[in-house]
């Protein structure tokens, strides 16, 4: 099991958002996890990345929890954020470098990895620039190389697919496809539900800071039968439920 | 719409007034009387060398009035959001513009005058001039500003397409065309020529401004731009939140920063050496007390005084650079990368051992040069070293792990 999460009860203050979510996340899976605005998907992440501690609950990564090992816990982690955040004074280069540096890669098979990557998201050419030069697109690019670069076994993406463009965004499938393939896993949390429902392979549904329903499609359509059949229309059956 | 820029302005003067509090504190008052006094008594000597026919002081008062003229800018206060808010209320933004522009006369003006009152009795040595021709030039320069002023309030349209018609080539063309009218043939005319071209501004941008868009890109840049420069200003003596440093690439120093090895522990080393190095915040603040440290050290002599006085700007430094630690916390891979917090502190254990150590050799160097005493160079040398070494490797790390503790 590459990442669980159990009874886990948070948030940023001691007002709790997250009210006893659990679900899991296998080796070579991708699981998308869906909400409204609010519902609690950031939090979720945050407090997996170890942004956050939870009040109550647990979250290991194959076995580890942060605070057994956080070194440990956090080398197994790659994540994209929705807002791209780089290092103002470092160059693209030097991101990369700092990403090899902490995740303590060989730097000649990584550097390997980076170029193909570069090359893939059409960055190759940038590589002296500085975070200011780069469109909002571009930022989201150099997270995705960087995180990529990793031998990451879980990876956290959050809401990926906006803001890329289409190249982007299928170059990405297919780097998500490919590490599935290797072993890895992969949380992603997004709102274009047409997308996820071609590429997840479950979904976690949350909804007011607990998990609705959580499994595959064909799971979810057995669950709401009236709801219909794609993943939009569960989703939108699942918030009018509360609408009501 | 005046509305509006009444409400910005009174938030914006008190703003300001909040600031010049901070700025025009008992002490630096002081001072400023000091300078002044100085200044004064100077520029009075000055005069009295002075003579009827120098050649070069029409060039003199030229170049002072014409610098004088590009003072006092065009404040709109305008925002960034008013591109988007705003944009259906844009015809309504020229009362709103007409107001600023006559907010903005108030400082511009009074920069003006004050100049040209320090001017005139050089102007009467030297060109012996009469009051009335004083007088006149005040009409000219006075016009002067309004016309330029104008200009700037047309270039908030596009009313010239991509040219502007206050670019700088323009501002300063008209000023000293204007001026040197005045100084070589007759204030009164040049007078009558500010008001004509002033006039003719003000005619040909009644006719066109109301076909035409704003330039909100630009004026908000350059309102932008303004507030930079006051936030700069006072950023000298206190901290000013709005004014972030800017990041210079300093390609020339790719060698020092290359030798740090690339390896895990050092992750954060190379972070932090690239961020102080090519920030202007930090760097700024290091150099600038090293400068004046140095600057004081070099007139001070004596057996302890240079002692105390390096020891003091080490201490200083070391102290300011303790907030650096968690200059990149809001940056979410701070926390997602694998690594330790210790490894963050004894990387930036080694970049302030790094950078006070070479302070403390710029000071002591300086001060074994001033003085020429090996005593004085001795006794400094061995409280530098102990002091660099107490701060970086013992204060330091033991203040950061009390404040993170003390946050949890």
């Amino acid at each position: 099991m590459a990442l669980t999460v159990s009874h886990v009860v948070g948030g940023y203050s001691q007002i709790p958002v997250l009210k006893d979510i659990s679900f899991d996340v296998r080796d070579g899976e991708l699981v998308g996890l869906i909400g409204l605005n609010g519902a609690g998907k950031s939090t979720t992440i945050n407090h997996i990345i170890g942004l956050l501690t939870p009040h109550k609950g647990e979250i290991t990564i194959n076995g580890v929890t942060i605070a057994q090992d956080s070194q440990a816990y956090k080398q197994q982690i790659a994540y994209i954020p929705e807002t791209p955040v780089l290092y103002q004074e470092l160059t693209l280069r030097e991101h990369l470098e700092m990403t090899m540096m902490a995740y303590d890669l060989d730097q000649k098979a990584a550097w390997v990895t980076a170029h193909e990557l570069l090359k893939t998201f059409r960055l190759d050419n940038k590589l002296d620039w500085f975070p200011a030069n780069f469109s909002k697109g571009m930022k989201q690019k150099v997270m995705i190389v960087c995180a990529f670069l990793t031998q990451a076994k879980l990876f956290i993406i959050d809401e990926p697919f906006l803001g890329l463009d289409p190249l982007a965004v299928n170059d990405l499938l297919n780097l998500i496809e490919q590490r599935k393939q290797q072993g890895a896993s992969i949380l992603m949390s997004t709102h274009v539900l047409d997308t996820a429902q071609r590429y997840c392979d479950r979904f976690v549904l949350l909804h007011a800071g607990q998990v609705e329903t959580e499994g595959t499609l064909s799971e979810l359509q057995a669950a709401l039968p009236e709801a219909g059949e794609s993943l939009n229309d569960i989703y939108l059956s699942m918030t009018k439920v509360d609408r009501a | 719409m005046i509305g509006l820029f009444q409400q910005r302005r009174q938030r914006h003067l008190r703003e300001m007034a909040k600031y010049l509090r901070l700025v025009f504190n008992d002490f630096f008052v002081f001072a400023l009387l000091f300078f002044l006094g100085g200044l004064g008594l100077g520029y009075s000597n000055v005069l009295k060398q002075l003579t009827t026919g120098l050649w070069w002081a029409p060039f003199v008062a030229l170049a002072v009035l014409a610098i004088t003229a590009q003072v006092g800018r065009f404040a709109t206060l305008i925002e960034d959001a008013d591109r988007v808010f705003l944009l259906p209320k844009e015809r309504a933004m020229h009362d709103y513009f007409v107001v600023a522009r006559r907010y903005s006369q108030w400082l511009a003006q009074a920069t003006q005058l004050i100049l040209l009152f320090i001017l005139t009795p050089f102007l009467r040595v030297t060109l012996d001039w009469s009051l009335a021709q004083v007088a006149g030039l005040v009409v000219a320069q006075v016009l002067l500003k309004d016309t330029l002023l104008r200009l700037d309030l047309a270039s908030a349209y596009q009313v010239t397409g991509q040219r502007r018609m206050n670019h700088w080539t323009v501002k300063w063309g008209m000023s000293l065309i204007i001026l040197a009218v005045a100084l070589w043939v007759t204030p009164y005319v040049a007078g009558a020529l500010s008001l004509v071209a002033d006039i003719a501004v003000a005619g040909w941008f009644h006719q066109h401004w109301a076909h035409q868009q704003i330039r909100w890109r630009e004026q908000i840049a350059s309102e932008d731009n303004r507030m930079l420069g006051i936030y700069r200003f006072f950023n000298l003596f206190t901290d000013v939140p709005m004014v972030k440093g800017t990041i210079h690439r300093r390609r020339y120093l790719d060698g020092l920063l290359r030798r740090i090895p690339v390896q895990r522990d050092k992750t954060y080393l190379y972070l932090y050496s690239r961020g102080m190095l090519r920030g202007t915040e930090f760097s700024g603040l290091v150099v600038r007390l090293t400068v004046i440290g140095m600057l004081l050290l070099a007139f001070i002599q004596g057996r302890w005084l240079p002692v105390i006085l390096t020891a003091l700007f080490i201490y200083l430094i070391g102290f300011q650079l303790l907030p650096f630690f968690q200059q990149y916390d809001d940056v979410v891979f701070t926390h997602v990368y694998p690594l330790t917090w210790a490894q963050r502190l004894g990387s930036f254990v080694t970049l302030v051992t790094g950078i006070l150590t070479t302070t403390a050799i710029l000071l002591w160097l300086v001060v074994v040069i001033a003085n020429r005493d090996l005593m004085t160079a001795g006794v400094t040398l061995v409280v530098a070293a102990l002091e660099v070494g107490y701060l970086a490797r013992l204060y330091t790390p033991q203040r950061l792990k009390r404040a993170a503790k003390n946050k949890g």
